[in-house]
């Protein structure tokens, strides 16, 4: 057992057993050696089935969105879980007196089946918790990297390149939504592709609905993005999400900028929710 | 009929010289079965196919009618017609039994689903015994053999080299006949004794099965429920999956019905009018899924829905495990029956006090 | 980008009867006044612009935008009052910071830019609205229906050549 996955144990079970939370948010262990699931202790025993290690790689922080009827909810919070956490407050989510914050300084998560490191941790430009109530362990160093490196060499592509491969990549899609439930951003009651009677997607599976779903949702949520690269990693089709967002992003920076991204600080307000009246002019 | 591995291009270049003919293979970001291109090489081992074959005999959006209203009269015009006949190279004993299982679904019970019969009697399925099942597979748990595919016309039996084709139709027969002519006595290959293998993962299926029928889970679905995103991956990717939705486009006086797949995860499946979701919550959709895969379809078909190909554990995002949760039902301590079971014990209980 | 011009330019010559569909939002109080004003002043412009009424551009939902270019408009124009000038105040501001990044995501998965265009018109340029409505048709003219900005075989195949190669 590693230092981490002892560590949380220990503080999930006190919390747990002094009633300081209703429940504990983190991982535990699948059947596989390398099978880790997203887990929600409610009782000092289940606190002795978490697991802190590099095969989490799945986001944990928005099962606390469905948890908070139980009370007070302690989440083990990585760079990215952190992010959300804001994320979730700045969305008027959650209060910070709901959510007791484990942070756990992130080593970066490895892919259970190749054993190489996660590509949303490859991209991630904040491995320690960005918010915490207490921490697991010492922090980690921050890696110096270029998380648009990918979007820059897309960008080479030609226009028509590009069309090629995003029809391509929307005739892949199968619309389960999982890009959606997985995303901290989503979290609107109603998505508007469930609003049936508004009439904005068409049930058929046809790649016109899915460039719909997909460049709509990731407008909806660009300038929110926590870059945590979930919907990438959930997508079952390896659909290279995460080009959009990051070229969002990117896009924000430089129009209205500087934006060190989203869910880097508890409050708003989001670039596409406010303006200056010197913005850039382009439309004159 | 032998038929060498290395022949197995040639064979699908073979029948596709008649028909569309579907192999293994990659196309939308993901392996299924794709239409041959002549003289492209065939390999039918190894993994299985990420997609099921099941939108060959049930597309995933499927036109029904249209309809047009010309001068106050109504005019209708079914989609529905005889389909072109093709070949599906390949299936494995899993997917096979799901084809089987489709079938009771449109075409039994009383009702026949004339777009899903018309595709099912221009199928030939080929199907090939499996000899790599990986650790996600627990076919054998759930009744499929993995030398043997029933509902198949033809089986190919891997010996090692090469594969033994058997007829188990007239359909079949006819293939094989045909095969023969077309591929010579050439083709013919020294093969070995029948490759045999076995699941490693061996879920305890029938007992939970029993269970579910008599107990409630609610402790199993909502620990599910922590965890599941409740998105459509599952549903999409399986074989046996077969909820549907029926929609309409409507421009001005013209309009078309189709159906596309659904999915019990989604909150809309369930939604009714007045906004009353008696599936709301992630819990009771998880619990639905399940419940129907193991439970409610055998109470209505006599066998479950599941074959344990696996690959809702594959390639679930958030790591739900059918075979690690028919174990937790199987072992789960024995606790309080359910309203329902409670009713028929007494009233058997009563009948059986009359009786004396 | 040279591939993807003479494709363009070819569609074009083949459709010299090419009317093409053009949808323009104009704000209820700037450039719609401005239409009306182009319209008394007996201004000529092409008719292949359908003229939608909206309060604001801000209420413009750039979703609206995505639907019309999928659903048979080859072309998207969307109007409104000149920044500071806004009826309601702000909304073209922040009509402004959405369109900005919703049209580069489009351009991004390889929409040309022609196809949707943003113009601030007020209610006294009858002139600039009719200007508008003349550069934007010819621009959609040159580029042919949507279905012209279908990627070649070539470049398909190509890039299912280089597959799994981002």
């Amino acid at each position: 057992m590693n230092d981490a996955t002892q560590i949380v144990r220990e503080r999930a079970t006190a919390l747990l057993a002094d009633g300081t939370v209703a429940a504990v948010v983190g991982w535990a262990a699948g059947r596989g050696d390398h099978d880790r699931h997203v887990f929600v202790a409610r009782t000092p025993e289940e606190a002795a089935l978490l697991v802190a290690d590099q095969y989490c790689g799945a986001l944990a922080a928005k099962r606390v969105l469905s948890l908070l009827d139980e009370g007070k909810i302690a989440l083990v919070a990585r760079g990215c879980e952190s992010r959300a956490v804001n994320r979730f407050m700045a969305d008027r989510q959650l209060k910070r007196d709901q959510v007791h914050v484990i942070g756990w300084p992130c080593p970066g998560m490895l892919d259970p089946a190749t054993g190489d490191a996660l590509k949303r941790c490859t991209e991630c430009q904040r491995r320690n918790p960005v918010l915490s109530d207490e921490v697991v362990g010492d922090p980690v160093p921050e890696p110096e990297l270029d998380r648009f490196a990918e979007l820059e060499r897309f960008e080479q592509k030609t226009p028509e390149e590009r069309r090629a491969f995003f029809q391509d990549m929307y005739e892949s899609c199968i619309r389960c939504y999982a890009c959606r439930n997985a995303c901290p951003c989503c979290t609107c009651r109603v998505c508007f592709v469930d609003q049936e009677r508004v009439g904005w997607m068409g049930e058929e599976f046809t790649a016109d609905q899915a460039r719909y779903y997909g460049t709509v949702r990731a407008f909806h949520t660009g300038d929110r993005c926590i870059e945590c690269g979930e919907c990438q990693r959930v997508c079952p089709q390896h659909l290279p999400l995460m080009l959009l967002m990051h070229k969002q992003v990117r896009d924000i920076d430089g129009l209205f900028g500087p934006y060190p991204g989203g869910g880097m600080e508890p409050e708003g307000p989001d670039p596409l929710r406010t303006y200056h009246t010197d913005d850039l002019e382009e439309f004159m | 009929m032998i038929i060498s591995k290395d022949n197995m291009g040639a064979l699908a270049d073979a029948i596709g010289a008649t028909q569309t003919v579907y192999v293994p293979g990659t196309e939308r970001a993901a392996t299924r079965f794709v239409a041959h291109k002549k003289g492209e090489p065939v390999v039918l081992g190894g993994a299985n196919v990420r997609m099921p074959p099941k939108d060959l005999l049930f597309p995933a959006t499927e036109k029904m009618y249209r309809w047009k209203k010309h001068e106050g009269q109504l005019s209708l015009e079914t989609e529905a017609a005889a389909h072109e006949p093709f070949t599906v190279l390949g299936v494995r004993p899993c997917d096979m039994a799901s084809v089987a299982k489709l079938d009771l679904v449109f075409l039994t019970k009383g009702f026949v689903d004339e777009f899903y019969q018309a595709r099912r009697d221009a199928a030939t399925f080929v199907a090939v015994t499996c000899v790599d099942p990986d650790g996600d597979c627990f076919c054998e748990a759930m009744g499929v053999r993995l030398d043997a595919a029933p509902a198949a016309d033809v089986l190919l039996v891997d010996r090692g080299g090469a594969y033994e084709a058997k007829p188990q139709t007239e359909k079949g027969e006819a293939a094989v006949a045909a095969w023969a002519e077309a591929l010579g006595a050439g083709a013919d290959a020294a093969a070995g004794d029948a490759v045999e293998a076995h699941c490693t993962l061996n879920p305890a299926a029938a007992k939970a099965e029993e269970r579910l029928r008599a107990e409630d889970f609610d402790n199993v679905w909502h620990s599910v429920a922590d965890y599941c995103l409740t998105c459509g991956t599952c549903t999409f990717e399986c074989p046996t999956c077969y909820c549907f939705d029926i929609s309409q486009d409507v421009r001005a006086d013209e309009g078309a019905r189709f159906r596309c797949w659904d999915s019990c995860m989604f909150t809309q499946y369930t939604l009714m009018a007045g906004n009353h979701n008696p599936r709301a919550d992630r819990a009771s959709r998880v619990r639905q899924r399940f419940m129907h895969k193991l439970r409610y379809f055998a109470d209505r078909y006599g066998e479950g829905l599941c074959v344990g190909c696996g690959r809702c554990i594959r390639d679930c995002p958030a790591g739900v495990d059918i075979a690690a949760i028919i174990d937790a039902v199987a072992t789960a301590p024995e606790h309080e029956l359910t309203e329902a079971a409670r009713t028929v014990q007494a009233d058997e209980a009563k009948k059986e006090a009359a009786h004396v | 980008m040279p591939i993807a011009e003479t494709a363009h330019e070819a569609q074009g010559q083949a459709n010299e009867e090419f009317r093409p569909k053009i949808l323009a939002f104009c704000c209820n109080w700037c450039t719609y006044a401005g239409a009306d004003l182009a319209g008394l002043n007996r201004m000529n412009y092409p008719a292949d612009v359908k003229v939608l009424r909206v309060p604001c551009s801000g209420r413009v939902n750039p979703q609206h935008v995505l639907r019309a270019l999928q659903d048979g408009c080859d072309g998207v124009l969307v109007c409104g009052c000149h920044p500071g000038d806004c009826h309601y105040s702000t909304g073209n501001y922040y009509a402004k910071r959405r369109m900005m990044v919703f049209k580069r995501l489009l351009e991004f998965e390889g929409l040309p830019p022609e196809r949707f265009q943003i113009r601030w018109i007020s209610g006294s340029e009858a002139g600039k609205f009719r200007d508008t409505i003349v550069q934007v048709t010819d621009d959609i003219k040159k580029l042919g229906p949507m279905a012209a900005d279908e990627p070649s075989q070539a470049v398909v195949a190509a890039l299912r050549a280089k597959e799994g190669e981002l």
